[in-house]
């Protein structure tokens, strides 16, 4: 890999030998990382040493994938890995952006300027750039009712980086849908109230949204019901085992009629607790068709789950901590953490129930439900890698509607705002600037094309020509993007080409950062950490 | 039957437990050969405990262990982390249906499989074919030992055993190598339990959510670097979740771990407080800690009749492996009514019941020491079985050897065990000799439960070649040494009688002490250490905190002691 072309066995490199490990490590980075930007990218299949396949378009996934060890590509990976835990996205642009700006300075190095100068440029660029960034974004307005074609463009934009056309379309639809499904005024949006289910099984496009829960897990008794319309559901966190690993209990038994005894008695406790539930059932079924589910995250062992049947109650153990509060957003009621004072207020409700098996595997859906706060995306694929990549795919895709709604603006894509950034800064801040620092702001005026100039490459379309119709365009007083088809000048906003205005603004903020750090770099001392990979 | 999940965290942790699920393979194994030894048919002990049943997608039945086992990526060598039960669909790796643009492929060298695993996996191949043909590529036993014996990289290169698609999770660290991931801290760091615990935890889940009544847990924990931390956290949601159920922690490092990074005072210090510290964080969220890696194995009197390199954690986890096996022994047996004894198993209990006798009453101790006889000597009929007692030799560092303490609990296994005569003791036998042994000790424990079985533990065909050249085909010891072979491996030795114990007494203070005192010198009292423990994340209080809860430990095995906290 291009990444390990410093000089290994150096004890001290010297200031010049320093600066340059950073920028080819920079460089290298930005290689490995640049065909995977944007809709027409390379996906990259990750074969590992036992035959383990993994499959991303993602850099964020790459980045983690891949065995990195010159520090200074570490440094700019854990940027780019920590921007995307901060806005999901952007961490193949923040990673070939940060690689530019580099390259752009080596230029100005080689001819013997002092990287501190450009640095001073790169500050008073990345300001005004950030300046322009909030007159450039356009404004949406959320309120109520958010403009549910724009959250879509948005999603559309991101997803069809990351899955082909038809698939990314379809999902656009879920997670805009789900987004607004587990949305509540005045309240920050908790992406985990969407739960991502998946399922081994026949194609991709079977992906859909379940208004409800899926449960990974089913009933553990042969005698319940495996379809049950109008449900009562009962979230609980009760214990409904019989638990004699009451740890701390220090007590013997002196003899074995003592022991039945300590048994039967702690037995009944559990029976009575099962029975709170059976009576509570009773008043709310009794003389109806309703049915009653109970899904509890402690254990059920099978004397209760024999007397829940008895009674027509299907029960669920060991639900997953994070389904009690989606049991509740997407049924209602409450979560009871003991079976005293049962009310049927504290009772959710769903129109359907049903067990899905495949093999032993075994899903529960709770569907139907009334004025759902919760939901859940339900991927089928074919094989592990597919399900993992769309899965990724999805979650971004998330995010990207969250960052619409919280930022309540977007910008307009497909490199617009990169080009009309660069001709802002060298056309009007740039002369602003005293002496020599104007020259640290070109240098970051040129590094913002790599994001079109990236995009027409991984295109096949010629940079060159890309960029020279771009800017004469945007001279000409327009707001344009790059078709990825004809390598024309297009209007993103027509095409409906959004990015997130968080992402946007994360890159810009921390890229130069990391650029700069890496360009003051005086001396690379090797100390305690070995640089070399030990063989 | 009450089910038992286990867990393994780290490298030599996943060493030990690969040896460990191969005894289990080889039982089951056994029990089925119609052609097998009476005595592995006959074992009362039910596998059900520690695996499970499950079914393909294609209806094919499957029997796994129930097991978590969390290792670095990369760890498993040629084995896939899904295991090869499952894989239905063979995949193309040029199909990429979620993308029409171009496909980078990129292939990691593929890691060879060995002579072991190709074996395995022909057998597997010909089983499929046709019933018994034993045709071409037939690859010698004595070619696989050799193999085995030169070179083995990952605890996957000798497991015979197939694994659940959940069982094996592979974390992926943030650019760390191997060698680097050694102290609390850089596991802390690289590991977030936010991000990628809760992939872990689903996992458990999964297995947990099959048990109709759950007896406990067994984590393995390899404590000597970075995946203590991940222990620590993982233990600690463990102890969250499922708060009545108890956790029996094996705490296991390979001789090689304690000789590295000893080069200067700095990491010196950082060994020290890793040490101090992981055994506080992990000693807090379970109910019974049992250390076990003694320094050097081979030159331990534990490893009397064996020759073992302590370079190579095959060789060691083999021993460790085998101790375990025989501790777990009575969470499985058959029980048969509360009074009467069958003539192959007795003794049982569930891991409720052994926390609570060792570490639940008297001084509550719960540091644990394991002690082993490998192989178990022959009960002789004159010295009562005193001979087995002795040879019973610790595996956990730092104890104090002939501590005179009258108020130890222990807890001890024997099974496989021969009598004067060359056949089988049997269980009932094996428990008047050795509660007469302890009848006729000067120095006798508060109290000791004894379990017995009458079935040996099994040697796989890739457990190594560590045996001594006085143990015989079924474990016994030889009077004369066999001529010409130094070390003797699975093609000679077929089955090993054991004996193993948990001590908790106070013996094992000198472990906890030289912990807690480099905790306070290091932690609370010295500063210099303090930036290090800040990186570590470790505030004044929480070291405070956790030197409070040694100290507590410490007092109540020796009320006596006046612990240099207590003097500021």
């Amino acid at each position: 890999m291009s990444l390990r072309v410093l000089n290994p066995n150096a004890e001290v490199l010297n200031k010049s030998a320093a600066l340059h490990m950073n920028i080819n490590a920079a460089k290298g980075l930005q290689d490995v990382l640049k065909s995977n930007l944007g809709p027409k990218g390379t996906i990259k299949m990750l074969v590992g040493g036992a035959g383990d396949i993994k499959l991303t378009k993602d850099g964020n996934t790459l980045l983690k994938e891949m065995q990195i060890q010159n520090p200074t590509a570490i440094m700019i990976a854990r940027t780019a890995v920590a921007q995307d835990d901060t806005s999901g996205d952007g961490t193949t642009s923040t990673v070939i952006f940060i690689g530019e700006l580099m390259k752009q300075s080596e230029r100005y190095i080689d001819e013997g300027m002092h990287p501190r100068v450009l640095v001073d440029g790169f500050e008073i660029a990345k300001r005004a750039t950030l300046q322009f960034l909030d007159k450039f974004k356009t404004p949406i307005v959320v309120g109520d009712e958010p403009d549910r074609e724009i959250l879509k463009m948005v999603a559309r934009t991101t997803l069809r980086t990351k899955l082909y056309e038809a698939l990314a379309d379809q999902l656009t639809d879920i997670v805009v849908n789900a987004v607004l499904c587990i949305r509540k005024p005045e309240e920050a949006i908790d992406l985990f109230m969407v739960e991502i289910m998946h399922m081994r099984h026949k194609f991709d496009v079977d992906t859909r949204l379940v208004e409800g829960l899926v449960l990974d897990h089913g009933s553990r008794h042969p005698d319940m019901k495996r379809r049950a319309e109008n449900c009562y559901i009962l979230t609980s966190n009760v214990s409904l085992e019989y638990d004699k690993s009451e740890i701390n209990a220090g007590f013997f038994y002196s003899n074995a009629e003592q022991r039945e005894a300590m048994v039967a008695a702690e037995r009944r406790q559990v029976d009575e607790r099962v029975q709170k539930i059976i009576e509570l059932k009773n008043k709310v079924c009794a003389g109806t068709d309703k049915n009653f589910v109970v899904i509890n995250q402690k254990g059920i062992d099978p004397p209760s789950l024999d007397l829940l049947a008895r009674e027509g109650i299907i029960a669920l153990r060991r639900a997953k901590r994070r389904n009690m509060e989606r049991l509740v957003l997407a049924c209602g009621g409450e979560a009871v953490n003991s079976v005293e004072n049962l009310t049927p207020d504290c009772l959710g409700w769903a129109g359907l129930v049903y067990e899905h098996v495949l093999g032993e595997e075994k899903y529960t859906f709770v569907e139907n439900v009334k004025n759902p706060h919760s939901c859940t995306i339900l991927i089928k694929g074919p094989n592990d890698h597919t399900i993992a990549q769309i899965k990724d795919a999805v979650r971004d895709g998330l995010r990207a509607v969250k960052n619409t709604i919280e930022d309540e603006s977007v910008v307009m894509g497909a490199g617009s705002f990169e080009v009309a950034a660069r001709q802002y800064l060298v056309n009007e801040v740039k002369k602003t600037v005293q002496g020599r620092a104007q020259l640290g702001v070109e240098a970051f005026a040129d590094a913002l094309l790599v994001v079109p100039k990236t995009l027409a490459e991984n295109s096949g379309l010629d940079t060159q020509d890309v960029l020279i119709a771009l800017k004469g365009a945007h001279d000409r007083g327009n707001v344009v993007g790059l078709s990825q088809h004809t390598g024309e000048p297009i209007d993103p906003q027509m095409e409906g080409i959004f990015d997130n205005y968080s992402v946007k603004r994360q890159i810009i903020n921390s890229g130069p950062v990391i650029a700069s750090q890496l360009l003051l770099v005086d001396e690379v001392i090797r100390a305690g950490r070995n640089m070399r990979k030990p063989t | 039957m009450r089910e038992l999940v286990t867990v393994q965290v780290g490298e030599f942790a996943n060493f030990v437990g690969s040896h460990f699920w191969n005894f289990q393979d080889e039982l089951i194994g056994l029990a089925a050969d119609p052609l097998g030894d009476a005595v592995f048919k006959n074992q009362h002990l039910n596998m059900d405990v520690l695996y499970r049943s499950g079914e393909t997608q294609q209806g094919v039945l499957t029997y796994t262990p129930r097991l978590v086992s969390v290792g670095f990526k990369g760890g498993l060598g040629s084995v896939s982390a899904r295991g090869t039960l499952y894989n239905d669909d063979v995949d193309t790796p040029s199909d990429t249906v979620t993308w029409r643009g171009s496909v980078a492929t990129h292939y990691t060298e593929p890691c060879k499989k060995n002579l072991f695993l190709q074996s395995l996996s022909e057998e597997e191949q010909e089983n499929l074919v046709d019933g018994k043909n034993s045709g071409r590529g037939e690859i010698e036993d004595k070619d696989i030992i050799e193999c085995l014996e030169s070179d083995v990289t990952f605890w996957t290169d000798f497991s015979k055993v197939h694994y659940h698609p959940q069982s094996l999770y592979q974390f992926v660290g943030s650019w760390v190598d191997a060698q680097e991931f050694d102290n609390y801290g850089i596991g802390k760091e690289s590991f977030s339990w936010s991000l990628q615990g809760e992939d872990i935890d689903e996992r458990l889940r999964f297995f947990v959510e099959e048990c109709d009544h759950i007896q406990g847990f067994q984590f393995i924990v390899d404590d000597s670097g970075g995946f203590s931390a991940v222990a620590g956290d993982f233990l600690e949601s463990v102890a969250d979740e499922y708060s009545n159920t108890p956790v029996l922690l094996y705490s296991v490092r390979s001789p090689s771990s304690s000789n590295v990074l000893r080069e200067n005072k700095k990491q010196i210090i950082s060994r020290d407080l890793h040490d101090a510290i992981s055994f506080a964080r992990l000693s807090s969220f379970c109910q019974l800690y049992v250390p076990v890696g003694l320094p050097s194995l081979n030159r331990s009197k534990a490893a009397t009749h064996l020759c073992i390199d302590d370079q190579k954690p095959y060789h060691c986890s083999a021993v460790y492996a085998a101790a375990l096996h025989s501790i777990g022994l009575p969470f499985r047996m058959e029980a048969q009514g509360p009074t009467t004894d069958s003539c192959y198993v007795s003794g049982a209990v569930h891991v409720n019941d052994m926390v609570r006798m060792l570490a639940g009453q008297g001084r509550q101790n719960m540091v644990a020491i394991l002690d082993v006889a490998m192989p178990a000597p022959t009960l002789l009929e004159k010295h009562l079985g005193q001979s087995l007692l002795g040879s019973l030799q610790p595996l956990t560092p730092e104890v104090k050897e002939d501590a005179e303490d009258l108020l130890a609990l222990e807890s001890m296994t024997a099974h496989g065990v021969f009598e004067s005569g060359g056949d089988r003791a049997s269980v009932s036998e094996l428990k008047d000799q050795i509660s007469a042994a302890y009848e006729g000790e000067t120095v006798r424990p508060m109290l000791c439960h004894l379990s017995a079985a009458q079935c040996p533990l099994p040697v796989p065909l890739p457990f190594p070649s560590i045996f001594g050249n006085l143990v015989g085909q079924h474990g016994q010891l030889l009077a004369t040494p066999i001529s010409g072979v130094s070390t003797r491996g699975s093609l000679d030795v077929y089955s090993i009688p054991m004996a193993a114990r948990l001590r908790s007494s106070n013996a094992v203070l000198p472990f906890i002490e030289r912990r807690l005192t480099n905790l306070l010198r290091h932690g609370v009292q010295g500063s210099s250490a303090t930036p290090l423990l800040r990186s570590w994340g470790f505030g004044r209080e929480e070291l405070e905190d956790m030197g409070e809860s040694l100290s507590k430990m410490v007092l109540a095995l020796n009320p006596h002691s006046l612990s240099s906290s207590d003097s500021d």
